[in-house]
């Protein structure tokens, strides 16, 4: 097929028209304006729910209670970050509660507790920290190295990390004495209780690794286009091992900020708390196919999901309606905020 | 690494094939043989029908999940329906008698339905929908009942205490299991709805393009899902006599294993309701049978863990599934 | 330089590249040209280390070179700019430049942001492209994006003091004629530190960028020249170069068309993609559509399969005006699709050939309102017989078969629905020579037996050899129309005029 060097160029507008020289940035503006919009929408969602909150019951912009929002959102926020990692992988992490669990169980049964005569204190802290980053680690090595779903990889690591939680804890609950470690929960610094300074330095960590490492990046490029990542030399198996240890990391955290609130801790102590992160992830707007989002939408949708609890007690709204709320929150943020042209096959 | 190139192989023959379709069976008799030879108590013939009654709920609930998982989703509300069936059954059998049961399963069918209808018309991915749609039928669950468990009492009691009997030894629990089984397998297998699951879950781009209505078949499919979840919870309610929306918690997990480990593919197409027969059975003799075994009862969840993770990378079929996420 | 030795290549039992010898001199911009199917990606793909030959080796500076990835080959200086592009569009422009690269702007795995953009933007300026380095790449127009893309391919620069080949595969096929100015300029300024191997359809493109031209055909190189010792009507002979070998498309078996119209349009139009599109397709007719990339024929053949909703015009099915909005409508209206993607929206590649063969219509086999399986099996071995498929029996799946079988099983769906239009869109892609005869003789089989259709096809041969009738696109208008029956066959050079 020849082509004629004399022919003015008239392309049909199926993409945006190319032209280098008019638009000298090369960008194509409609896509831009839609992209900012539907990054921006959960941060509108939220600033509408809590003046309608406010609007209902001023008592909600009481510093007291923003510090009590600050406070409950704090192992949320903990969790969701790690949870977020993963979905941006594109995969999906079932491990939360269990992560959570056993990095609490090491830690109340390493620090001074009442059931044993241990007292190491921070050590502990770093061993259920350890422990958590372990279990993501092996989360990662099942998931690539067997090669299964990563659904089924962590369904069977949740009940690993939560059995041997209820194999260690028989069944019963164990009070934290140590008061180095209770005060992460009771202690303030600046009005704040540490566990809001713990969460906030958590997030501000998952920040730079989203942003400014390595790591960071492949997470989220081989969560955008695995194939073609791979095709510019990413190990993926080590990306993914490494995601999903950087998620047990976190959980650690948070199961020890859980301990130190609940000043005790017991099998179950994580539960229901993957039905939340996620829900936080989702709400966020970060997408469940991965590569899109991140930790800071992350941090808006704990936020409005805490808000919103908060608020339901507040204007005396039945608890037994917050899941309900939270259902339908789930499905209005991803029916505003999917990028539906891109998607033809929804499963 | 190549100890682990050799075990990779190993595994990936176990996934293709005949061998594939052989796996789960095998699995099963493995786990019973291992079992009874550690407990012989374990192989009597009113243990197995014991293990038999407890499956039929977890067999009904994973039935229904087959059909969501089939057509290239999945169902994460099953739980809640399950149980607010269960509650909508306890509150309503004094009033309605036997009709509490069609109320407690058209709850499911519409919740199912909705379900559909949030994946399909919002283009929700079903994680998601379900995911969202389970939280406003479990807060549905705890408004219906006020949070608390609701018994069925004794003048309701006659209107159950059907469930709980044995017809010539069988009972009536499995024979409701086994005939939602045969019933979603002739679907699956006969009809013009089973065969569109099956091209919709293994080829949705072609199925479309054939002129087979996608949205409609999967809008029924999570229907079907639904009111499976709903008989699982109302099995369940008259078993316990009780109905609470907490009645089926921790059984959604268990259903969607009981799913993949029986060999169906987690991406859909491929499967069916008899391989979950044989998922639920695994998952529910691995359960039963760490007691038997004599695993320590606080270590039950650990080997379970396991045990799932080595079954799922024996009966999982690679080759169907492009990216491993 | 970089030579390829005897390189040949087969996927699935159907050779892309036979004993093929190419080879990159330093600091000249070689030209690949041929029809689809030749070889060329393949090639391409070969020497960018994506691939790895089944036979023959590559050689570097004489040395023999083994790729196993393309990370081996960045590290020899192989880049390629790929034709469906290979930038991770949620990225930054300058991290897809230095994608996989950023080590040397990191510390302690903090990436220190600052050096990467100032040298992605360095980057971008020694091709003199002014793109914002931060911005998303999902935001660049595609000509944009494939300056980054050259740009990335560019950085092999710093890890390497050797010549570089970068390899072009067909990038010139969505841009416009300002672009692909830029492009060529960048090119020749480049030509001192990089040889160039740059694959085109478009061969005036080619004789104006290269210094040498190899020409492939059905997987081998069939000739080389200078490029200033040939000309583009020379190229296009040698690329096509069958010689009016009627038989080929089974020409002797074209009958006239009836009189009985099948299917008409008109005014048929899909706002800013095609316009006034009026056609008659006849009874036994072979209608073909020829056109570029961009003419709007793929869309037309897209709007009657019922895949791209008509948003003006008139479209009637045997009379009976109708409007497809679905591929479901379409196939009530008795409209079979054969499409390009035959793995993806062909067949379900899982599910056996017999259950692929009845999915348009369950009805045939359903009996007492449930699937007669027995029935289906003995319809689906019917089919097998009457369409010479090879396959052992109908219970395999579709994706062991090959692609020629699996077409045949898409045109047997069609024909047991009893589609009395049917729409090929490139029937022939992927196929070897033996396949693609077998679907010239069945095509005019259906011809015969009264079926009225559409044809898309990879190459104007085919498209000329095959219908009745050729419609000529052209930015989405129609812009010639031919008659092409028996014996009076146009010649393709009359058909390229108005095609761009």
């Amino acid at each position: 097929m020849t082509f004629n060097a004399n022919r003015v160029d008239s392309r049909p507008p199926l993409k945006p028209p190319s032209d280098i020289a008019s638009r000298p940035r090369g960008v194509a503006l409609s896509s831009m304006a839609s992209h900012r919009w539907r990054a921006l929408a959960p941060l509108f969602v939220l600033v509408v729910l809590a003046a309608l909150i406010s609007v209902a019951n001023p008592n909600f912009l009481e510093v007291r209670n923003l510090i009590r929002i600050a406070n409950s959102a704090s192992v949320p926020l903990t969790l969701a970050m790690g949870t977020t990692f993963i979905i941006l992988l594109g995969s999906i992490d079932l491990s939360v509660e269990g992560a959570v669990s056993l990095s609490a169980m090491v830690l109340v049964l390493l620090a001074a507790n009442n059931l044993n005569d241990n007292n190491y204190g921070w050590a502990a802290v770093a061993a259920a920290v350890a422990a958590s980053t372990v279990m993501g680690l092996a989360s990662g090595v099942i998931q690539t190295m067997l090669r299964i779903p990563s659904f089924m990889a962590t369904l069977g690591t949740w009940f690993i990390g939560l059995g041997f939680s209820v194999f260690m804890l028989g069944g019963s609950a164990v009070r934290l004495v140590d008061p180095a470690l209770r005060g992460l929960a009771l202690s303030r610094f600046l009005g704040l209780p540490f566990a809001v300074w713990i969460a906030a330095a958590a997030f501000a960590f998952a920040v730079v690794i989203q942003y400014y490492t390595r790591v960071g990046r492949h997470i989220v490029a081989v969560g955008g286009g695995e194939d073609v990542a791979e095709l510019s030399g990413i190990n993926l198996v080590r990306v993914r091992i490494a995601a999903f240890g950087l998620a047990g990391f976190f959980y650690g955290i948070a199961g020890v900020l859980a301990a130190a609130q609940l000043g005790q801790s017991d099998a179950v102590i994580g539960d229901g708390r993957m039905f939340a992160a996620v829900t936080a992830v989702v709400v966020g707007g970060t997408s469940l196919t991965g590569g899109e989002g991140g930790v800071v939408n992350t941090l808006i949708g704990v936020i409005i999901v805490t808000v919103l609890s908060n608020g339901m007690i507040l204007l005396g709204i039945s608890p037994y309606v917050q899941q309900t709320a939270q259902g339908l929150m789930i499905i209005a943020a991803v029916a505003l905020t999917l990028d539906r042209t891109r998607l033809k096959i929804v499963k | 690494m190549k100890t682990l190139d050799a075990f990779r192989s190993l595994l990936s023959a176990g996934s293709t094939g005949w061998l594939r379709n052989v796996a789960p069976p095998a699995v099963l008799l493995v786990l019973i043989a291992v079992i009874g030879i550690a407990s012989p108590g374990f192989l009597r013939a009113d243990t197995l029908l014991v293990i038999l009654s407890d499956t039929a709920v977890l067999f009904v609930l994973a039935a229904g999940a087959t059909f969501a998982i089939l057509i290239g989703g999945i169902d994460l509300s099953i739980q809640s329906v399950a149980s607010l069936a269960s509650v909508i059954l306890a509150q309503l059998l004094p009033r309605l008698g036997l009709w509490a049961f069609v109320v407690a399963i058209l709850a499911g069918v519409a919740s199912g339905f909705a379900s559909g209808l949030v994946h399909v018309r919002l283009r929700v991915p079903s994680f998601v929908a379900t995911l969202a749609t389970g939280g406003v039928v479990a807060g549905l669950g705890l408004l219906a009942s006020n949070g608390r468990a609701i018994t069925i009492e004794e003048t309701s009691r006659l209107d159950t205490t059907w469930m709980n009997q044995s017809l010539d030894g069988v009972p009536v629990v499995v024979i409701i299991a086994i005939a939602a089984g045969v019933a979603s397998f002739l679907a699956l297998r006969y009809t013009r709805f089973g065969r569109r699951c099956m091209a919709v879950g293994a080829g949705e781009p072609a199925a479309w393009a054939v002129g087979i209505n996608v949205d409609r078949t999967k809008i029924l499919a999570f229907t079907v899902s639904g009111a499976l979840a709903a008989l699982a919870g109302v099995i369940l309610a008259c078993r316990l006599s009780s109905g609470s929306p907490n009645l089926a918690n921790q059984t959604l997990l268990p259903a969607i294993a009981a799913v993949i480990v029986g060999g169906t593919a987690i991406t859909g197409g491929l499967g069916g309701v008899e391989r979950t027969a044989v998922g639920a059975l695994i998952i529910s003799i691995v359960r039963i049978g760490m007691t038997f075994v004599g695993v320590d009862i606080f270590a039950e969840q650990m080997v379970f863990g396991a045990v799932l993770i080595g079954a799922v990378s024996v009966t999982i079929d690679r080759s169907k599934i492009a990216i491993i996420k | 330089m970089l030579a390829a030795v005897q390189i040949s290549k087969s996927f699935v039992g159907v050779p892309a590249l036979s004993n093929v010898d190419v080879e990159v001199r330093p600091s000249e911009v070689v030209g690949l040209i041929g029809e689809n199917g030749a070889g060329k990606s393949t090639l391409m793909r070969v020497l960018a280390g994506t691939h790895r030959p089944d036979s023959g080796s590559l050689t570097l500076d004489a040395k023999p070179l083994r790729l196993r990835n393309a990370r081996d080959a960045a590290v020899h200086g192989i880049g390629m700019v790929f034709q469906e592009q290979s930038l991770l569009l949620n990225l930054s422009v300058a991290e897809n430049v230095y994608f996989g690269q950023e080590a040397q702007f990191a510390r302690f795995g903090i990436v220190n942001w600052r050096r990467m953009n100032l040298a992605a933007r360095r980057q971008l300026e020694k091709i003199g492209v002014d793109i914002d380095v931060t911005t998303r790449t999902s935001e660049l127009t595609f000509a944009a994006r494939q300056m980054v893309e050259l740009a990335k391919a560019l950085t092999l620069e710093e890890s390497t003091q050797r010549q570089l080949v970068i390899l072009l595969d067909e990038p010139t096929s969505m841009l416009g004629q300002a672009d692909i100015e830029t492009l060529f300029a960048r090119v020749r300024a480049l030509k001192a530190r990089a040889s160039f191997v740059f694959v085109s359809h478009r061969l005036e493109e080619v004789l104006k960028i290269s210094d040498r031209v190899y020409v492939m055909k059905d997987g081998r190189v069939v000739a080389e020249h200078a490029a200033d010792a040939v000309t583009a009507p020379r190229l296009h002979e040698i690329m096509v170069g069958r010689g009016l070998q009627s038989e080929y498309y089974k020409e002797m078996k074209q009958e006239s068309p009836g009189a009985e119209v099948l299917l008409e349009t008109s005014n048929l139009g899909v706002a800013r993609i095609f316009r006034n599109v009026d056609l008659k397709l006849h009874a036994g007719e072979v209608v073909g559509i020829a056109g570029v990339v961009g003419s709007g024929r793929e869309e037309v053949t897209r709007c009657v399969g019922g895949f791209l909703p008509q948003t003006n015009g008139m479209l009637s099915v045997a009379g009976v005006p109708t409007r497809i909005v679905s591929p479901g409508q379409a196939v009530k209206a008795g409209i079979g699709y054969v499409p390009r993607e035959r793995r993806v929206e062909g067949l379900v590649m899982f599910l056996s050939i017999a259950i692929n063969i009845t999915l348009a219509n369950l009805d045939c086999v359903m009996s007492h309102g449930v699937i007669d399986y027995r029935r289906e099996r003995n319809l689906a071995v019917d089919w097998i017989r009457r369409l010479r498929i090879k396959a052992p029996s109908p219970d395999i799946a579709c994706r062991n078969l090959s692609g020629g079988n699996q077409q045949k099983v898409v045109l047997a769906r069609w024909m047991n629905a009893g589609s009395r239009i049917l729409v090929l869109d490139h029937p022939t892609r992927g196929l070897d020579v033996g396949a693609k005869e077998e679907v010239y003789e069945l095509v005019r089989e259906l011809s015969a037996q009264g079926k009225g259709i559409l044809l898309i096809s990879d190459t104007l041969e085919e498209t000329i050899g095959l219908a009745h009738t050729v419609l000529v696109m052209r930015d989405g208008e129609i812009t010639a129309r031919f008659d092409a029956s028996r014996g009076r066959k146009p010649d393709q050079v009359e058909l390229l005029r108005h095609m761009v």
